[in-house]
């Protein structure tokens, strides 16, 4: 039996593209007779393009997702949201054609890259040394994925996922991810093949997900071969949640080496590259913004995914509403504003709300912001920035012997 | 190779890339300015051309722009280029016998490292007089530069920097805080210094003079009268190395057992002396001989290359083993040099530039000679001593007329102080080397080693005055 729908919100959200993604993204959206159950919305979240360009995974099979007041309908040729009082046109991002196709090896495009609107997710190893040792981090479904094979993919393989991506012109970031490793380079070392390699080939930008190395060389290292932005996801400000939550993080590695390593990332790469995910509803939003102005003040640019609850796991706080959260993303739009971090780097990823995307909280953006934004998202602006960040690493990078 | 991210401003990083280009359009248009000059009286167009090249490769070779090697072979291509000597006898002077002898002495070299015959007679040498912290220092200074009689000093210092490193370490000396610290490591790097200008193995740089020399002139220096002339000043500075340095630097330690602990562990460690080092050793020995005694009838090229295809004959190294201690980069860039300093003496340019410069204000050989070795001195501080040589030797042969003076004298008084780099780590690799230990600071090494520079000059003058004409020289 369905539940009844929220009516508080009815309205509230819908006409600002910033609030209707965070609230799509906490609340997720039932999806309407009217739209074909087809390829689009396989998987648990289906990609809209809202007003302004904006991109956004939407929860849409999760149990929560039931009592959204969003629906997803079909209208003419196209598609709407509406929230049962006044409705939105949005379109549907259809799933990248290369899904379909397989590596030269027999491995289905889509087991290895994943798009999240501008970037490409590749995770060559599946693999995390916390997995089957309780001390996984608790929100992570990845020790329970009984899909993953622990196959590790290949630099050939990785670099014909590329192709594809880019030939279809699905996205030109790519975006390496690598769980935690026993080594002290935080699993640059493994990922440095495939950095070089895709660089070598593609005129992309590289971004780079792992946790934290022991030592600081390996960030210039990561810097070095090719990594065009690092993430160094901390995920959680509070200290003490920090140790509940993510155990082998807190014990293995240690919150202040997260921030060690931020702030010294941090002057190694260009302005806005740095980033580290603080998951909203995982802590109050209060540590949260304490956690926005840490990470601004040492020019790291937070991203705020938001924590989508399953029913194994009932990590989140309660209430959490977009009543609480706006400010939040509000607090962050401004905090990295009044440090001069550039933004347009993290923008335009389906699955959480980038500081760009939360300026449409502050203020209205037209005009000149306007104008540089669509100029950062045109492919004329993502090759400046691929020319700019070649030029930077190669007057930065020197080589030295090695004592 | 590790990597190091340079985090100056980006603009200031620009504008040091951007200084790259400029240089060499600045350095072309130079070029282009001297060869477009009207030939002054006493030069002919050739000897103008020969200028402008040597000028160019002046400031290439100091200014390191490009690798002293491409220099080197820059030089080749332009002299024929510009018409200053033809095409077939500019590169038939790459042949020259000093670039074959250096190539046969970086392989006999390797061949002595490669067996370990080099490291066990430094260590035994170290464990057998190093009793007390200045048997040990002396045994030290004097190793390296014994060893620097045959070998390059730069080898020397290289072979024997992880010994003296860990002696230090075995004796508990802190970095930077132990007088005793820097004296290992200044003399090291001293007594290869001092060691590496008594004969032709030190160093490169004594047979590329000698090349150059006989390619202007025809006359040449064989190994024995070289090593003749040199040693009263090898002996002096040696004494003088050992006083400067314990009296800026008083030996601040009572014992140095732990240190012999370590020599005899690594002695134990190598095992017995195997036929391949014997071997080794007696062809070293043998071919040693013959450049003293019969250098002059069978050319040094000649004996060292005898030598070299003897250990490969006898089996005793291979060229794998060997390959990686030729400097080929050394070998091209006298092929360059040795064929500059003949465009320069061919052309009429050497004499003239040399009238120009320094003919003006030298009034007698003696104050040639001085002042030749004091340029060179002080040149050699900053720049590679190679080339030095290049850049000198053919002004001087070009002036030697002049005071009738031998030019085989004015090659002396440029090639021995070339060697003679006390002060700077970026003079000489040993020096270099020493620093990188951090035992020494380049504060410490500069202080003591101006006064070294400068009895270094003193010295070598006196040598000239009183000791050379009792050997026949003057
Ligand atoms: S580090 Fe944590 S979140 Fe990342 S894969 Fe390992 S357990 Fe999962």
């Amino acid at each position: 039996m369905r539940r009844p729908v929220n009516s508080r919100v009815q309205g509230k959200y819908l006409h600002n593209p910033g609030s209707l993604k965070i609230d799509l993204m906490l609340r997720g959206i039932r999806i309407d007779g009217s739209v074909s159950e087809g390829e689009d919305i396989e998987g648990l979240g289906i990609d809209l393009i809202l007003p302004r360009n904006i991109i956004a995974n939407v929860p849409c099979k999760e149990e929560f997702t039931k009592d959204s007041p969003y629906v997803l309908k079909k209208k003419g040729k196209g598609y709407v949201i509406t929230d049962g009082i006044d409705e939105v046109d949005v379109r549907v991002v259809p799933k990248p054609e290369f899904y379909r196709k397989k590596t030269s090896t027999g491995v289905p495009f889509s087991k290895i890259g994943i798009v999240h609107g501008s970037y490409t997710v590749i995770t060559p190893s599946p693999r995390c040394e916390f997995f089957h040792s309780n001390i996984e981090c608790r929100y992570c479904a990845g020790n329970f994925d009984v899909n993953s094979t622990d196959r590790v993919y290949s630099v050939d393989e990785v670099l014909e996922t590329v192709e594809a991506v880019m030939k279809e012109g699905s996205s030109r970031i790519i975006y390496l991810s690598i769980g935690f490793t026993k080594g002290d380079d935080g699993g640059i070392e493994f990922l440095t093949g495939y950095i070089r390699e895709i660089k070598k080939h593609f005129n992309c930008l590289v971004a780079v997900e792992a946790l934290p190395p022991k030592h600081n060389r390996w960030i210039d290292e990561t810097y070095a071969v090719g990594a065009d932005s690092v993430l160094y996801n901390l995920e959680i400000f509070d200290s003490e949640l920090f140790e509940m939550i993510c155990p082998g993080r807190a014990s293995l590695i240690g919150r202040d080496r997260y921030l060690e390593a931020l702030r010294y990332a941090a002057g190694i790469f260009p302005s806005g590259t740095v980033a580290s995910h603080l998951i909203v509803g995982l802590e109050p939003p209060g540590s949260t913004c304490m956690g926005i102005d840490f990470l601004t003040d040492i020019g790291v640019v937070p991203i705020l995914p938001i924590y989508r609850p399953s029913p194994s796991r009932a990590l989140r706080i309660e209430p959490l509403t977009a009543e609480i959260i706006i400010p939040v993303y509000r607090h962050l739009y401004n905090a990295v504003r009044k440090k001069n971090i550039n933004m347009n780097w993290v923008r335009d990823i389906s699955v959480v709300t980038t500081p760009i995307e939360s300026g449409y909280l502050v203020e209205d953006k037209g005009g000149f912001k306007g104008i540089m934004e669509s100029f950062y998202k045109s492919k004329i602006g993502l090759k400046t920035a691929w020319g700019l960040s070649t030029i930077r690493r190669k007057l930065r990078v020197r080589d030295v012997e090695e004592k | 190779m590790g990597v190091e991210i340079d985090r100056r401003s980006i603009w200031l990083l620009l504008f040091l890339r951007g200084l790259r280009p400029l240089f060499f359009v600045v350095l072309g248009l130079v070029f282009w300015y001297i060869l477009s000059l009207p030939v002054p009286e006493g030069l002919t167009p050739a000897g103008r051309n020969a200028i402008a090249i040597f000028v160019l490769c002046l400031i290439l070779w100091v200014s390191h722009a490009v690798p002293l090697a491409i220099t080197g072979l820059f030089a080749m291509v332009l002299v024929p280029f510009l018409g200053v000597l033809d095409e077939k006898e500019t590169f038939s002077l790459f042949g020259n016998e000093a670039v074959f002898f250096i190539l046969g002495a970086f392989i006999l070299a390797g061949a002595v490292m490669q067996t370990g015959l080099s490291n066990r007679i430094a260590l035994a040498i170290m464990e057998r007089f190093g009793s007390s912290p200045r048997r040990l220092l002396l045994s030290i200074f004097l190793l390296s530069a014994s060893l620097s009689f045959f070998m390059s000093e730069h080898a020397v210092a290289a072979m024997l920097f992880p010994i003296v490193l860990e002696i230090a370490k075995g004796i508990g000396l802190k970095p930077g805080r132990t007088n005793y610290g820097k004296l290992l490591f200044l003399s090291l790097a001293w007594g290869c210094v001092i060691g590496g200008v008594a004969t032709f193995l030190g160093g490169a740089r004594v047979p590329l003079a000698v090349g150059i020399l006989r390619e202007s002139t025809g006359m040449t220096i064989d190994f024995l009268s070289y090593t003749v002339s040199v040693f009263p000043l090898v002996v002096i500075m040696l004494a003088v190395g050992y006083t400067v340095l314990t009296w800026f630097f008083p030996v601040d330690i009572d014992d140095v057992g732990r240190a012999r602990e370590v020599l005899s562990r690594r002695i134990k460690n190598m095992g017995k002396v195997s036929y391949r080092e014997y071997a080794v050793g007696f062809i070293l020995l043998l071919t040693v001989l013959a450049w003293m005694f019969l250098g002059r009838t069978l050319g040094l090229a000649t004996i060292a290359l005898t030598s070299v295809v003897s250990l490969f004959v006898l089996r005793l190294v291979r060229w794998k083993d060997i390959e990686e201690y030729v400097n080929w980069g050394i070998i091209l860039m006298y092929g360059g040099a040795i064929t500059l300093g003949t465009a320069l003496e061919r052309s009429g340019a050497g004499l003239w530039l040399a009238n120009t410069i320094i003919g003006e204000w030298a009034k007698s050989p003696y104050v040639l000679v001085g002042v030749l070795s004091f340029i060179t001195l002080l040149l050699t501080e900053g720049m590679s001593n190679a080339a030095v040589i290049a850049v000198l030797i053919p002004i001087g042969i070009g002036l030697s007329e002049k005071f009738s003076v031998s030019p085989a004298i004015v090659t002396y008084s440029i090639a021995v102080p070339a060697g003679l780099a006390f002060s700077l780590p970026m003079s000489t690799p040993a020096n270099a080397i020493a620093v990188s230990s951090n035992y020494l600071r380049v504060r410490d090494i500069m202080k003591a080693g101006v006064i070294m520079s400068t009895t270094a000059w003193i010295v070598f003058n006196l040598v000239a005055i009183l000791y050379w004409p009792l050997v026949g020289m003057g």
